[in-house]
């Protein structure tokens, strides 16, 4: 596994990218305008391809949820009919997950981890720019849908059999489709960060010292390759109920819909840690960065990513505590629920002790990275109370769990996204992000963000069901501040394009080494980082992990 | 081998001092943990299944 | 990022505040023993978590405020301390097998439906409830009487919009009382918070559970798991009432049925049957073939001006009778009794322009469903 011959020249390693850059320049020029985006095999301009795609998707998927809060305003129809309410839910819960968080931590790995460990590129360039360009067609085919007779899926995100299979609408097929291309992309995009971490490191770097955004990466990567088959599979079967006449989730055909659930959630449980993990590798980044002070616990941090990983195959059925699971077996997934919440909350501590008695300043990244932690852990927080299987009979399917997902991953996953964004923009385009626009977008979005969520558990506890056009009337308030929060918080991401938009086009230039307490790879790169970096691998040097 | 063990042990509980994990990276052969951790969490299964029995009556 | 915190502690506050009845910020207590305990539980890793959350976010706070790199703090050198790692991790363990003890115990009595005095099978379906009391011959359908006017603000609200029916669940209290749960379509969930219960009802699959109210009342609840366009409009109303009282409304309900199973036999009227289907119409079909027949293509055909309906009547009573597997169809041959099918098959072909004068007697419907 780990590279018994040091790679001592990446240029071998890298095929083509690199090497072709290089003899481009002498001999003929490399492709112009949209050719040049298709064909690219540069691993930063593949990082940068992901990252405006999750951004643009990130987008479309916000205008669903807003057409879904603004439906629940108030009680009563007052916008839109029923279904196509179901489709909005549907496919804002779709695109978020497979199209706005996963591409975007997979853009952030394309452009840092070659950079954190030293290397050219990636270890498998080509495969690269087939894993972007796979995605828009996944997801252009998973909007057209809404175009199609009978509209688009209209199941929920997790597309529970045999609602989404003997009364689905006729477009599932393709989304069907839509989901095998997209899952595609990722095994692609996974197999290529561990080749890459594998072979790639410099020259005297071992695993050990790699940073923890690499780290988790490489763990979230083994977890992808792990699971997207199983959801393959899963939705493969209802290719076949749907069209081949099968009964695997068809009570009446002697299938088992519960199945299905078991199949999804094998999938749908670990999926949620790919969605988190990396983003703790970002926050333990930016933390140690601002604080001056090293990771508190750097190993145990290590050892508990890989172990929750592993065990993170044993809680699944938590999602499934009301279907009827034998006595023993609720036992088990709150007994294993409840063990995996410690180690994912100790990471909380190690964050806080790193903080204690260091020498903290509050840029952009670090504001993100500090509400990361405060929010992520309320979301822990609920999380824990939901492992609690009896009161999860009160809170199942219920606003009180919208609330804890939404909280572990809006002020999670795309936080810590967020604050890696301010932290490697000076990075990617030479300039500093705009400070106070940034600070106004930080400040917006936790307004923004509590206001929509926070309310949530309330209504949630006081017995409105998820899903659903319209409420009794003692959920009116909790709906109308959500509603508001949103709208507010969904326009406060427009400052964050903005201040992208300034920063690629100029701003305060910033050094090599952009943030005084930042010791990583990456720093030792001119800003921005030119087109072709480590082209000599750097020698390491163990400042920083070992010791 | 005991040394492997104490480190997926600790990995359970996801406390690990950094001299150990120095050491745990000597060598750059992960089988041996590889092995190591599917067989304690397996164990870890094992275990919980049985506790869940039991309080099952 | 202070006032983040001055968010924090009132919230905690408001919630420990309601800790009293159903005051619609919390979960509500509850009439039954299990939604007490259930209660209990909540309240208790509430707390749990805010002790917890007081000290690690106090921590952090004084933190950022005491070593501020702009108020000249210099970074300590320290970075890993094992003994205090594994205290911050034994610490939330012991508190977690704390919890999961009086959960267990709780799970446990849930889990017992054993020596139930009453069994009622509740079976979920697009988009109602249908109620059968087991071993007494007593079944009818729950559907929202929430009227669409309302729904649409075309008139005003009441009190209950959304959460009442037509026919509420009538249940003995201080009785033990056993729900055998499933399903006709896809997945539905029966929730009624008050009662702590929520159980999936699943097609193919009979699914247990059970309650002992402990005070008369009127409790409310909804469908929880997402089943289709009107997954927000399928409530369920709980009357709970003394036993006696049960006693007498059961004994009501029989001989109603007893009325309406001598119905079958004798000649109905072309407008009693019409009479008779339109709430049928209305309460079973429209929710799917729409108010005035007009369907909504492609999942719902219209019923209106459908040359197949009108031209064949044993295609349409066999659409209704059997369903149409595949699709969202169901049959209504354990649903609905002879004389509603024949009553909403007669309204079917009768209203919106029809009138082919057919009067489909309950009799002949009775003789299909027996084949
Ligand atoms: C402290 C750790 C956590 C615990 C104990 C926990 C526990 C749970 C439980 C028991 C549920 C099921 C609730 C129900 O449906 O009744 C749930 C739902 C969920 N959790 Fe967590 N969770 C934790 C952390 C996370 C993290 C880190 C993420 C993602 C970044 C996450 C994402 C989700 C999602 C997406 C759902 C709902 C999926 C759905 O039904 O649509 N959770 N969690
Ligand atoms: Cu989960
Ligand atoms: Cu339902």
């Amino acid at each position: 596994m780990a590279p018994k011959l040091p790679p001592q020249h990446p240029l071998q390693h890298s095929t083509t990218a690199a090497a072709d850059g290089q003899a481009d320049h002498a001999h003929h020029a490399s492709p112009k305008g949209i050719m040049r985006w298709l064909l690219t095999t540069n691993h930063k301009e593949i990082g940068s391809l992901y990252l405006i795609f999750s951004l643009i998707m990130f987008f479309i998927g916000g205008i669903f949820a807003l057409v879904v809060r603004a439906e629940l305003f108030q009680p009563g129809l007052q916008l839109i009919e029923p279904e196509f309410f179901n489709q909005m839910t549907t496919m804002h819960g779709l695109i978020m997950v497979f199209a706005a968080v996963m591409p975007a931590f997979t853009g952030l790995a394309n452009w840092m981890i070659p950079l954190q460990i030293g290397a050219p590129d990636m270890a498998l360039p080509r495969l690269n720019n087939f894993s972007f360009w796979l995605l828009p067609v996944a997801f252009t085919l998973l909007l057209s849908t809404l175009f199609m007779p009978g509209g688009g899926p209209n199941f929920g995100w997790t597309f529970y059999a045999p609602l989404s299979t003997t009364y689905a609408p006729p477009s599932t097929t393709f989304f069907i489709l839509a989901l095998h291309i997209a899952g595609v992309s990722s095994i692609l995009g996974a197999i290529n960060i561990v080749a890459t971490i594998l072979n790639m490191r410099a020259p005297g770097m071992r695993m050990m010292d790699m940073p923890l955004f690499v780290w988790t990466w490489l763990i979230t990567a083994f977890l992808l390759i792990a699971v997207m088959p199983v959801l393959a599979g899963v939705i493969t079967m209802m290719l076949m109920d749907i069209n081949f006449g099968t009964s695997f989730f068809d009570a009446a055909g002697g299938g088992d819909p519960v199945l299905f659930q078991h199949l999804f959630w094998f999938f749908g449980h670990p999926e949620v840690y790919i969605m988190i993990l990396p983003a703790f590798g970002i926050v333990s980044a930016i933390i140690p960065t601002f604080a001056r002070k090293r990771l508190f616990g750097y190993a145990s941090m290590v050892y508990a990513t890989a172990a929750i990983a592993l065990l993170s195959f044993l809680v699944w059925a938590h999602h499934m505590f009301v279907v009827g699971l034998p006595l023993a077996a609720e036992l088990f997934f709150m007994y294993s629920t409840m063990l995996i919440a410690v180690p994912t909350g100790v990471k909380v501590f190690n964050w806080v002790t790193t903080l204690f008695r260091g020498s903290i300043s509050f840029e952009p990244p670090m504001l993100f990275a500090l509400a990361f932690v405060v929010l992520f852990t309320i979301g822990g927080f609920s999380g824990l109370m939901l492992a609690i299987a009896p009161a999860d009979f009160q809170y199942h399917d219920t606003y009180f769990v919208v609330a804890h997902f939404h909280y572990v991953l809006v002020p999670g996953a795309i936080f810590a996204i967020m604050a890696g964004v301010y932290y490697w923009l000076p990075k990617w385009t030479g300039h500093y992000p705009h400070e106070r626009l940034a600070q106004c977008h930080f400040w917006c979005s936790i307004v923004g963000v509590n206001l929509t969520f926070f309310p949530m558990h309330f209504a949630g506890l006081a017995g409105m069901p998820r899903r659903i056009p319209d409420y009794a009337l003692q959920f009116a308030d909790f709906n109308l501040v959500s509603s508001i929060g949103a709208f507010f918080f969904g326009i406060s991401q427009l400052i964050f394009v903005l201040v992208i938009v300034l920063c690629v086009r100029g701003g305060r230039k910033a050094p090599a080494q952009a943030w005084e307490g930042a010791e990583d790879l990456e720093w030792s790169v001119p800003s921005p980082a030119p087109l072709h970096t480590f082209e000599t691998p750097p020698v390491f040097h163990r400042s920083h992990h070992g010791d | 081998m005991w040394s492997i063990i104490q480190s997926v042990l600790a990995a359970l509980i996801g406390v690990q001092k950094d001299r150990k994990r120095q050491q745990d990276f000597a060598s750059e052969k992960p089988l041996g943990f590889i092995v190591a951790a599917i067989l304690v969490t397996l164990i870890f299964v094992l275990i919980l299944i049985l506790v869940a029995n039991i309080a099952a009556g | 990022m202070r006032s983040l915190w001055q968010w924090l502690l009132p919230t905690c506050v408001i919630a420990g505040a309601n800790q009293a009845q159903a005051n619609g910020w919390n979960m509500p207590v509850g009439v039954t023993d299990i939604s007490r305990d259930i209660y209990g539980l909540h309240m208790t890793i509430f707390w749990v978590c805010v002790a917890i959350g007081l000290l690690v976010f106090g921590v952090m706070f004084y933190s950022l405020f005491r070593y501020r790199h702009s108020k000249g703090a210099k970074a300590a050198e320290f970075h890993e301390h094992t003994s205090v790692e594994v205290l911050w991790t034994a610490i939330p363990v012991l508190i977690l097998v704390g919890m999961a003890v009086p959960a267990t115990a709780t799970l446990k009595n849930m889990y017992d439906t054993s020596e139930a005095d009453l069994d009622v099978m509740i079976i979920g379906q697009q988009w109602r409830w249908r109620y059968e009391y087991l071993g007494e011959d007593v079944a009818f359908n729950s559907n929202m009487s929430t009227p669409w006017e309302q729904i649409r603000g075309e008139a005003a609200r009441g009190e209950h919009y959304l959460l009442e029916v037509d026919e509420p669940l009538v249940l003995p209290i201080n009785r033990k009382i056993r729900f055998l749960m499933t399903s006709d379509d896809v997945i539905h969930s029966w929730w009624v918070p008050d009662l702590a219960v929520k159980q999936d009802t699943i097609p193919g699959f009979i699914n247990e559970n059970w309650v002992q109210i402990n005070e008369p009342g009127i409790y409310r609840g909804q469908c929880a798991e997402l089943c289709g366009v009107n997954h927000g409009f399928m409530p369920i109303v709980v009357h709970a009432v003394e036993e006696d009282e049960f006693e007498i409304w059961l004994a009501e309900r029989k001989e109603a049925a007893e009325q309406e199973a001598m119905g079958v036999d004798r000649e109905w009227e072309l407008d009693e049957l019409m009479a008779r289907g339109e709430p049928v119409y209305r309460a079973i079909c429209a929710s799917c073939h729409q108010a005035e027949g007009q369907g909504a293509p492609p999942a719902f055909p219209a019923l209106a001006n459908n040359a197949q309906l009108i031209d064949d009547l044993d295609w349409h009573i066999d659409r209704i009778v059997n369903g149409v597997s595949g699709t969202a169809m169901p049959a209504f041959r354990s649903t609905l009794n002879p004389v509603e099918i024949a009553a909403v098959v007669t309204y079917t072909r009768n209203a919106w322009g029809g009138d082919t004068g057919d009067a489909v007697q309950p009799a002949s419907i009775a003789e299909k469903i027996v084949q």
